[in-house]
């Protein structure tokens, strides 16, 4: 029988997955999945509750959720672009170092 | 049952994509692990009988942000020798789910104590694209348009810092 705690479950788990991964990798590439991986995790928590609840707003939050997804990996790839372009790696260490004058 | 079986599939492989992006060094292989998690988690809104949220999640997530990701991956080229070293990756993932986990617990006992109510799939128009359209039309209009003005700006934000500008030579 599927509750409404095993939905919970598999949504705690994968937000979860999603902060080990942003604390723990160092590829800025999986850290940006990771975020991803977040807001699928509080997608499936909301929708979940609109189906408990009957309601469909927080359907309507999970679209508005998605779309603002897009919108910052819109961003953010062709922010990775510049950064992999100027330093050619994909550590998030070298990032904190954004000068472009200096040639070292 | 049918519908406990395929949920049961569907958080496994939900959780073991996420597990394989956790883990794999190749970013190829994360961004993969990745797109089998999104898609059994749309399998999971159609179970929640949520068909219109199931489509989005399937053209946006996986037919657009997805496509995205794995093309900018493709076009940067990336050797192994441009990826980072994570020497204490292991240490970290244990220290991440020492943190994680009293979080966990505490939000799903707060939810076990809810009622507990039938959700099993039925037979109605909730979550239809019929009264999702009515509902976002009438009650969300106004996070609806900031919600468009927003995607605009970053559309015009991405076009002005993929732009390649002059390299002045001060």
């Amino acid at each position: 029988m599927i509750s409404l705690t095993s939905y919970a479950f598999v949504s705690m788990i994968l937000f979860s997955i999603g902060v080990i991964g942003v604390i723990a990798r160092r590829n800025i590439f999986v850290i940006y999945m990771s975020i991803e991986l977040m807001l699928n995790g509080i997608n499936l928590f909301l929708v979940t509750f609109a189906r408990y609840h009957f309601n469909m707003d927080p359907q309507i939050v999970t679209v508005m959720v998605i779309s603002i997804a897009a919108a910052e990996a819109a961003v953010f790839l062709s922010v990775i672009i510049l950064l992999y372009r100027s330093k050619k790696s994909l550590d998030t260490d070298i990032f904190t170092t954004l000068t472009q004058g200096e040639k070292s | 049952m049918m519908s406990d079986l395929m949920f049961i599939a569907l958080s496994l492989f939900a959780i073991g994509g996420a597990v394989a992006m956790l883990f794999y060094k190749n970013t190829m292989y994360a961004a993969l692990g990745l797109l089998v998690s999104i898609l059994a988690v749309a399998g999971l809104f159609a179970l929640l009988n949520a068909t219109f949220m199931f489509m989005v999640q399937l053209i946006v997530y996986a037919g657009a942000i997805m496509t995205l990701i794995l093309f900018i991956l493709m076009f940067l080229n990336i050797k192994d020798e441009n990826l980072p070293k994570e020497p204490n990756k292991f240490k970290l993932i244990a220290l991440g789910a020492a943190i994680m986990i009293p979080f966990n617990v505490v939000v799903l006992k707060a939810v076990a104590n809810l009622p507990s109510k039938d959700m099993n799939i039925i037979n109605s128009t909730f979550g239809d694209i019929k009264p999702i359209g009515q509902l976002l039309y009438n009650d969300w209009i106004l996070a609806f348009e900031l919600i468009s003005i927003l995607l605009l700006i970053a559309l015009v934000g991405s076009i002005v810092l993929a732009k390649r500008r002059k390299k002045d030579n001060s």
